[in-house]
């Protein structure tokens, strides 16, 4: 279970691969908050986030989607998800804290998911996806 | 240069037809023989992708600023007819009317050099980077104003003088803006963000006017030599970030709804005039005036820097010209002879009317658009005149900026961001950023020379050179 960015010359690509698809999600979602915020965890803030789709990749677009704009608009800094996925609905508990100038500002801004070469794989050894944030 | 690809000029290349299948036009793009060595086939893959929507107009093109993103190639320009065109998100970008004007002030070098104060107060007067917010208290109402008459709005509510609507793109504002098709979502996102810098490749900086190639039109500009001028780089912040994602999905379902097919889902579209074409294209304008707003806002903040510390007049720092780089907007457009309305796409592009042209003040139309190209951190930017060649080739389209050459990951591995902080020091620039990781991302070594990119639209025709400005002084997010 893992996740690394690599090399895209305008934006942040990131491979993601785990062994469940909620598994898989959480690692993107890491990778999101590593990338706006730094390497950092901690809190006890709960936030909760209910997701339904149309397919499983639009599932992982829209869930980081949410996640982005609810720390955006609460000035939350999320560190864990707790998910859970049934078919194409998510349900996702975050836990985190509050934006904090000193520990938080090492990162960059992500403008949004980008669903260009957006494909979720999967074979005997798990789930793998590359999936592009616009910064 | 890439396999399959034609050169058709000097800097002039084509890409075929069945290149990628699908393709309903050529796709044209300009690049000198030196810059080709970083073309990505991703890019040019981008470009032919753009080529297979349906009612696309003339090529699908791209400037020599062109670099791999999503949907549409950064640099990529495209225009549609609005009766059988789509309008596409992947056009416009996550950063709706992500953009850059020039201020201009009374000072010249002598008066800022080696002023790190000056740095340091704008860095604390205007929010920049991750998570900040503006110490401004946007009501609904007016989040409403700024979204319906963008810079207009700011200029009415004491943000700015008349004079900086006349040299704006548009006046400022979109007056197809429909805020009723902004979730309030994205409007949750806009209204802490007013006035805030943003981060990434987003910035404010001093500069000084090093070089005039074209005296005459300099001085119509209001540029002149040793000037002390102020470039300012932003967009529509997370409410703009929100309509994209949120008309995305809309419009992947009327992709379906309306049986186009397109190689990449980030290229969604909807034909221009269908309810979901209309309702994007509705929102995209009011996330750009949005983005207008909010650099009025940076503007009025920024002059009331300089009128504190160097007892200037608020109305002695004219605007050169503000232009927008990620925007889709109807424009007219001579072809085949006919004057016709059509759906223009820039996506890290920016327009370049040439003289003559309808949307110019008075006092330039004779000469041409000022046309401001930001260079990256370190390196010169540029001033451009748009030109008739523009009008004919690229839809009145030129180049945005320098355009990356290297992955942010590996600016991170090899640069430092401490040690070029120093080094840009060394050369006289001073460097305010909240992390060394902003600075390394965006180094001068990440980005094509933007030297080289303005002197392929020089030469092509597309614009034409004004004046170089060299940087003092710069904050980023």
């Amino acid at each position: 279970m893992s996740f690394e960015e690599i090399s895209h010359t305008a934006d942040v690509k990131i491979h993601a691969s785990a062994p469940t698809l909620e598994a898989l999600f959480s690692e993107t979602f890491r990778a999101l908050m590593q990338v706006m915020y730094g390497a950092w965890r901690g809190g006890s803030v709960i936030r909760n986030i209910r997701i339904e789709s149309t397919d499983t990749e639009s599932l992982l677009a829209d869930f980081l989607s949410e996640v982005l704009f609810v720390s955006e608009v609460e000035s939350l800094v999320f560190s864990d998800a707790r998910i859970r996925i049934d078919g194409l609905y998510l349900n996702a508990e975050l836990i985190g804290e509050s934006f904090d100038p000193v520990r938080h500002s090492g990162g960059t801004e992500v403008k949004g998911i980008s669903y260009s070469g957006l494909e979720i794989l999967h074979d005997a050894n798990g789930y793998k996806v590359d999936i592009i944030f616009d910064v | 240069m890439l396999e399959g690809l034609r050169r058709v000029g000097v800097h002039e290349w084509e890409v075929p037809v069945g290149y990628v299948p699908g393709m309903r036009v050529a796709g044209r793009f300009f690049l000198s023989d030196s810059l080709a060595k970083t073309l990505e086939p991703g890019a040019i893959q981008q470009l032919a992708n753009v080529a297979t929507l349906p009612g696309i107009l003339k090529n699908s093109l791209a400037m020599p600023d062109i670099h791999w993103g999503y949907g549409f190639p950064i640099g990529g320009v495209a225009a549609f007819s609005i009766n059988e065109g789509v309008i596409s998100p992947g056009g416009v970008g996550f950063d709706i009317n992500c953009g850059v004007r020039l201020l201009s002030t009374p000072l010249h070098y002598r008066d800022i050099s080696g002023r790190r104060d000056l740095i340091d107060e704008l860095f604390r007067s205007v929010p920049t980077g991750v998570g900040a917010k503006s110490p401004l208290k946007v009501s609904s109402q007016s989040l409403e104003g700024m979204m319906v008459n963008g810079a207009r709005w700011a200029v009415g509510a004491g943000y700015g003088v008349e004079h900086d609507l006349m040299r704006c793109e548009e006046g400022g504002f979109l007056k197809t803006a429909d805020s009723h098709f902004v979730s309030p979502k994205a409007k949750q996102r806009g209204i802490p963000q007013g006035g805030t810098l943003g981060s990434g490749n987003h910035f404010l900086e001093l500069q000084v006017v090093q070089e005039i190639f074209d005296p005459d039109a300099a001085k119509a500009f209001g540029l002149a030599s040793g000037q002390i001028c102020c470039m300012i780089h932003c967009g529509s912040r997370g409410l703009g970030h929100q309509v994209c994602t949120d008309h995305l999905k809309i419009l992947e379902h009327a992709t379906k709804k309306y049986h186009i097919t397109i190689p990449d889902r980030q290229l969604a579209c909807a034909p221009v005039t269908s309810p979901e074409g209309k309702a994007y294209f509705g929102a995209m304008a009011a996330s750009a005036n949005y983005a207008w707003a909010n650099r009025q806002i940076i503007t009025h903040t920024t002059r009331q820097v300089l009128s504190k510390m160097f007892g200037i007049g608020y109305e002695d720092m004219p605007l050169i010209y503000d232009v927008a780089h990620n925007v889709a907007k109807i424009e007219e457009h001579t072809l085949d002879g006919k004057v016709s309305k059509v759906c223009v796409h820039r996506k890290g592009a920016t327009r370049a009317f040439g003289p003559g042209s309808r949307d110019l003040p008075a006092d330039l139309i004779s000469i041409g658009q000022p046309v401001i190209i930001p260079g990256s951190m370190g390196t010169s930017s540029y001033v451009l005149c748009g030109t008739q060649v523009a009008m004919d080739r690229t839809f009145g389209s030129t180049c945005h900026g320098a355009g990356r050459v290297m992955s942010r990951t590996q600016a991170k591995k090899n640069l430092n961001g401490r040690e070029i902080a120093a080094n840009l020091l060394k050369e006289g620039i001073i460097v305010r950023a909240h992390s060394e990781n902003a600075i390394a991302d965006e180094a001068p070594g990440v980005y094509k020379p933007s030297d080289e990119v303005v002197q392929v639209v020089h030469e092509v025709g597309i614009s034409r050179l004004v004046a170089r400005l060299s940087p003092l002084g710069v904050i980023k997010g």
